[in-house]
């Protein structure tokens, strides 16, 4: 393993045992989430080049899978963290369907077109989702006697983490493999690829479907988490918030994404709570996005190879 | 049999048509070569038989006995139908060695160990050094650009090479080497088909030629007699040389 992940890694375990207080620790526990779907975004963006802005409806299915299950079928809540990775893979393999035939512009238009199609069939369908005003009250995590929102959400902080832990190793593991490298190679070059023998069409279907398993698994935790699912999630607002972190942190290096979630999320709240910069922050964000697009394409990831890379020449 | 027939292939993009009632046929281990003015409908055919990225809008290609006209490009590949391009194909992001294993997995069904043993084979015989096998295929000279797409079509093991100009951008060294390397892939029992502007090593190698003019057959057979029809040396110059 890297060392940088490594040290990172170790960082976070220990750090509810210093950092006490419950607000930092759901910062923390949010962050965890959105580096899941900007990482996983970036497997579907980055490596397979497929401008899939329909990310953020495998959360969503995963956020009202978790809140249908527990709180109308009366799923255990611990249960319905995979069953949301399980229903987001099953609506990239349906999303797939078209889009694995088209190329640019299009797919961004067929999966933003997905996405708004999944937002009115929530809000249509009010019975059974609770329409725009969502649901709330949804059965929290708890093994036996243990809640986990104890001791200031210190089960929570954990279970976030392990996901994030397992969702960055899967990722990690796929894109070295050579699956990965097909996806890489698909991006391109495609006719290349095609005459090697790799499938084009299934590999966008699997690039799709491998990228929803755990933004639908962190969609559920966070449905069980907040105790609340909200149409919100499918909002242009969270949607363009995960893309900046995937630009900013650097396209096809699943790591960028993770660090520059860290980044945007710490920013955007503290700039949410300092006086005068609440309606500042997206811009913030929207004007760092741009400057990395003109500057740095290669994003924060790359930024530090290339440091890194002068450092060892020099020495 | 032919391994390799076509019968009256045609593709028209709107109103232009590209390739024009093309039939021929291509016999196991021959070397046949594709000549033809900029324009004629060369790279369109490789296109066509290959799948990349269209197929024929009629007639009918047949492979091994198989009709494959309508098959996508990377099952023709598995099937032992390989092709190089023209421009420099490669992946900026992988490494020569990775490029080859990877044609090994999903054109060939290796697993991985098998892969990078038969990547390193066909390495070798590219004349691509171990210290270069590493490196990203971008860092590597044009001569082993078009080597590293031979090789990775090679470690297929296909039954036809279809080289797209492989001699483009090449020195006259270069070209003699390449020469060589044709000499012995179509010895060891690969059937070629070789488009090439360079009229010297497709000569030299060629045992049949085609020449196409506007998308159809102008002229066929022994390269010699071919080179001196005058429909060909019209098509070429546009009237008989002094």
């Amino acid at each position: 393993m890297d060392w940088k992940l490594a040290a990172g890694l170790g960082v976070l375990l220990i750090l509810p045992f210093f950092v006490t207080d419950s607000y930092t620790r759901h910062l923390f526990i949010l962050a965890f989430v959105y580096a899941i779907l900007a990482s996983n975004w970036d497997l579907s963006l980055g490596y397979a080049g497929l401008f899939n802005f329909g990310h953020i409806a495998f959360f969503a299915t995963g956020v009202y899978t978790a809140a249908i299950a527990a709180k109308t079928l009366g799923v255990s809540p611990m249960l319905t963290i995979p069953l949301g990775g399980a229903t987001a893979a099953l609506t990239a393999l349906i999303v797939a369907a078209p889009v694995a035939r088209l190329k640019g512009i299009y797919v961004v238009l067929v999966t933003f077109a997905f996405s708004q199609v999944l937002l009115q069939l929530i809000l249509s369908q009010s019975h059974i989702t609770g329409g725009a005003e969502g649901m709330v009250r949804i059965p929290a995590l708890q093994i036996g006697d243990y809640k986990f929102i104890r001791d200031f959400k210190f089960g929570y902080y954990y279970v976030a983490l392990g996901l994030l832990v397992l969702s960055t190793f899967y990722l990690l593991w796929l894109t070295r493999s050579p699956f990965g490298k097909s996806l890489l190679a698909l991006r391109d070059n495609e006719e290349y690829a095609g005459a090697r023998g790799i499938s084009i069409m299934r590999a966008r279907v699997l690039a799709l479907v491998a990228s929803a398993i755990f933004p639908g698994m962190a969609g559920s935790f966070f449905a069980i988490y907040l105790r609340v699912a909200s149409p919100e999630v499918l909002g242009f607002g969270t949607l363009s918030l995960v893309l900046s972190m995937v630009l900013i942190g650097g396209i096809a290096t699943i790591t960028g994404p993770i660090f520059a979630a860290f980044a945007i999320f710490f920013a955007t709240e503290t700039l949410a709570g300092t006086r005068g910069m609440e309606e500042f922050r997206f811009i913030i964000v929207a004007v760092a996005m741009i400057l990395v697009l003109r500057f740095a394409p290669g994003g924060l990831a790359r930024i530090l190879q290339v440091f890194q890379f002068k450092k060892n020449r020099v020495l | 049999m032919p391994v390799l027939e076509l019968r009256h292939v045609t593709k028209r993009f709107g109103g232009l048509t590209a390739v024009d009632d093309v039939t021929f046929g291509v016999e196991e281990g021959e070397l046949l070569g594709i000549a033809g003015p900029n324009g004629s409908g060369k790279s369109t055919l490789f296109n066509v038989v290959t799948g990349i990225p269209f197929g024929a809008s009629s007639g009918e290609i047949l492979f091994d006995g198989k009709p494959i006209t309508r098959m996508v490009s990377h099952r023709i590949a598995r099937l032992g139908l390989a092709r190089t391009f023209q421009k420099d194909a490669e992946y900026p992001d992988l490494t020569a060695k990775e490029t080859i294993a990877l044609a090994a997995i999903y054109g060939r069904g290796l697993n991985r160990r098998a892969a990078a043993e038969a990547a390193e084979t066909q390495l070798e015989a590219a004349g691509i050094g171990c210290a270069r096998a590493g490196m990203l295929t971008t860092a590597l000279s044009v001569y082993e650009r078009k080597q590293l797409m031979i090789a990775s079509a090679l470690v297929m093991q296909p039954k036809v090479l279809m080289l797209d100009e492989p001699a483009s951008g090449l020195t006259r060294p270069e070209i003699a080497a390449l020469n060589a390397h044709l000499v012995k892939i179509n010895k060891g029992g690969v059937t070629i088909l070789l488009i090439e502007h360079v009229l010297s090593l497709l000569l030299s190698l060629a045992e049949r030629l085609i020449v196409l003019n506007q998308g159809a057959v102008l002229a066929e057979g022994d390269p010699q007699e071919v080179i001196r029809d005058e429909r060909v040396i019209e098509a070429y110059l546009g009237g008989r040389s002094a």
